[in-house]
């Protein structure tokens, strides 16, 4: 179950930022069945498209398998017929399959959890139900985008994915706002079943900006064999985000890995962690958190709890200092329950050596684009075959950091 | 005779306010290549890297010009782009960055030289480090060779090497050596124009002049040359009696060296 113990200790300065004020008019909202804003997704606007294209999520299916996407409180379904492979929206799932409550329905997340669960937990179901075949390996990336538009103000999303045995699935998920939208929250819970030997690639792109507060609440549960790769990348960072996603790999032989990658601004507060629990004999797990600060707040945790024979794990936070402004606190974490269990952690924080950045631009690259090139270096979350969406976001986040007039830490000039 | 390409006046140097380099003066012609002698802690390094253009060594005096542009009003990226390319001793490891990266760079902003890189690659047998992080647990002959791999590259009109001959093995300078002839030093025709790479070379041993030539020496010591000669003559003198009878020798006296 979805939980948030860990996050015990962790000194902050989140309270300057009044994040979950719920507001009682936006919490209606989530009890109404509003009218959607527009017909078709071909009625979307070409600022629309764009702005969902620089979180992966793209018109042109020809490389997806299928596309959910949440527009404003609307969800529109378009995937394709793939064998083995199912989207609909969730409150027909809900309808259309009995076993989906009795089996899966706040089933890994607690209603009760905490005030966002409830908040949805008593709102108009919203979200997708993704389900993948025994036996069928998906080869395409399925797309999932929740867009947040001017009127939208809230958003209340509950998210289900079943993998069964053997089976596969890229999840790309992007989240973001329109350019006229200038505030918003953003609730979601996810719960993700990971069949025997099934695989799930995800990955989900944030971009999003002053004035919006976002709050997931992710929870997966691992049964023998599977593994859950999970990566996170924010190229524009809210007012506020916390999450913790929780992995229970509960089978033999399962594994699963967390990246993240994190830039700050000022006036930001993300609060990004993950704990996975390795029950299964012979679970792995690995948390790879990656910050770059040029401003607000960055809260790193990660923790990895072993309690299944011959477990093993290495958590490892790592953050970049780029501005005089701002804070990185890394909190990697490890608690062991079984004699067996090998575990590791690391954390560094530091800044650009000035040596790495004169190295390159002895080759002749600018100072921009040495900058670039070492971030881009240091936020590689050291995945295979990383997606080229998510190659695009780890590049946006390097050029964005390396460029700006804050930069001024280094003694460049010779003269 | 070659037009001046390098041409170091009066040049102090100094690091965290100390004095390292001190009334230094070279001039190197177009086509040529010069070797630079002298004992640990002389300066040489402290030489190569302000004419890079690295931000910690300041110049108090005196000036380099390079194919008639003053280099210290120059970033060190300009000063690279102006065709100024160095294999460097002790080459940082940066955390992520692949040599694939700076091969794309170079791609990048010289598409046409596709055939060329990959030449290269080849040729100094690259194909294994191409994803590893750049200068990241590799050997001392290794970290040379991606160095000189890298300034290769790059085509430079001006190469320094820093120290290319310590720490490997005799088999692999021969190799080293050969190449670096048929890159730099083989006479190209560029729209009529016969163009031979010039360069400044830092070696302690001597041993990368068995494989590649040099026109001329210069001794450095104690921050200053003392010494301007015959590369084989003066390496012959070093290696025979030492860098100080080098510079108090007869045949400087005459006038012979210089």
């Amino acid at each position: 179950m979805y939980n948030n113990r860990h996050k015990r200790g962790i000194q902050s300065n989140k309270e300057q930022f009044d994040i979950i004020d719920l507001d009682e008019e936006d919490v209606h909202k989530l009890k109404e069945n509003l009218p959607s804003e527009i017909r078709s997704l071909d009625e979307m606007k070409a600022k629309d498209v764009q702005t969902l294209a620089e979180v992966g999520m793209l018109m042109d299916e020809s490389n997806r398998s299928g596309t959910y996407l949440c527009y404003g409180q609307y969800g529109f379904v378009t995937a394709q017929f793939i064998e083995g492979l199912e989207c609909i929206p969730i409150a027909e799932a809900l309808e259309r399959y009995l076993w989906l409550k009795e089996k899966y329905w706040f089933k890994a997340i607690r209603k009760n959890e905490d005030k966002i669960v409830e908040t949805i937990s008593n709102s108009i179901p919203r979200g997708f139900f993704i389900r993948v075949r025994k036996g069928y390996k998906i080869k395409k990336p399925f797309q999932a985008a929740l867009y947040m538009t001017r009127s939208t103000r809230v958003h209340g999303l509950h998210n289900i994915i079943i993998l069964e045995e053997d089976s596969e699935l890229t999840l790309l998920t992007g989240c973001t706002r329109a350019h006229d939208a200038k505030k918003g929250l953003h609730l979601a819970i996810s719960e993700i079943y990971i069949g025997k030997n099934a695989k799930l690639v995800s990955t989900m792109i944030h971009n999003w900006g002053p004035n919006f507060d976002i709050e997931p609440r992710t929870c997966t549960i691992v049964e023998e064999g599977g593994i859950f790769i999970n990566t996170y990348c924010s190229t524009n960072p809210p007012r506020t985000v916390q999450m913790y996603p929780f992995t229970h790999l509960q089978g033999d032989n399962s594994s699963a890995k967390y990246a993240s990658i994190i830039l700050g601004t000022p006036n930001t507060y993300c609060d990004i962690g993950g704990t996975i629990l390795m029950e299964g004999t012979n679970s792995g797990a690995e948390i790879c958190a990656r910050a770059v600060c040029k401003g607000g707040n960055i809260v790193q945790t990660g923790l990895i709890i072993g309690k299944g024979e011959n477990c093993r794990a290495h958590v490892d936070c790592a953050g970049l200092m780029m501005s005089n402004e701002g804070m990185i606190e890394a909190t990697p974490a490890l608690r062991a329950l079984n004699p067996n269990a090998r575990m590791s952690h690391e954390a560094s924080i530091g800044r650009i050596a000035p040596g790495e950045l004169v190295y390159l631009m002895s080759k002749g690259f600018t100072e921009e684009k040495a900058l670039s090139t070492i971030i881009r270096g240091f936020i590689d979350p050291g995945i295979e075959g990383i997606s080229p969406e998510l190659d695009a976001a780890l590049t946006e986040v390097a050029e964005i950091s390396g460029h700006g007039e804050e930069w001024d830490v280094i003694p460049i000039r010779n003269r | 005779m070659g037009e001046i390409m390098l041409d170091i006046r009066n040049l102090n140097v100094s690091v965290e306010g100390k004095e390292i380099l001190r009334n230094v003066n070279i001039t190197l012609r177009d086509g040529e290549v010069h070797a630079l002698f002298g004992p640990n802690g002389s300066g040489k390094t402290t030489l190569i890297m302000t004419i890079i253009g690295y931000p910690q060594f300041e110049v108090t005096k005196g000036e380099i010009i390079f194919e008639g542009e003053n280099l210290l009003e120059l970033e060190i990226d300009e000063r690279a782009r102006l065709g100024i390319g160095v294999a460097q001793q002790r080459p940082p490891t940066i955390k992520g960055v692949k040599l694939r990266n700076i091969i794309d760079f170079y791609l990048r902003n010289n598409p046409e030289k596709v055939d060329y890189i990959s030449k290269q690659i080849e040729k100094f047998e690259m194909q294994d480090f191409i994803d590893r992080e750049v200068n990241a647990n590799l050997s001392g002959g290794e970290i040379k060779r991606s160095e000189i791999f890298q300034m290769v590259l790059s085509s430079p009109k001006f190469f320094i090497l820093d120290e290319p001959d310590s720490g490997i093995d005799p088999e692999f300078l021969g190799k080293i050596g050969a190449m670096l002839t048929e890159i730099l030093r083989s006479e190209k025709k560029q729209d009529q124009i016969i163009t031979r790479s010039s360069g400044l070379i830092i070696t302690h041993t001597g041993d990368i002049l068995n494989y590649f030539n040099a026109d001329l020496a210069h001794l450095m010591m104690n921050g200053t040359i003392g010494c301007t000669g015959n590369p084989q003559e003066m390496l012959e003198q070093i290696q025979q009696h030492g860098y100080e009878y080098c510079i108090k020798c007869n045949r400087r006296k005459k006038g012979v060296c210089d």
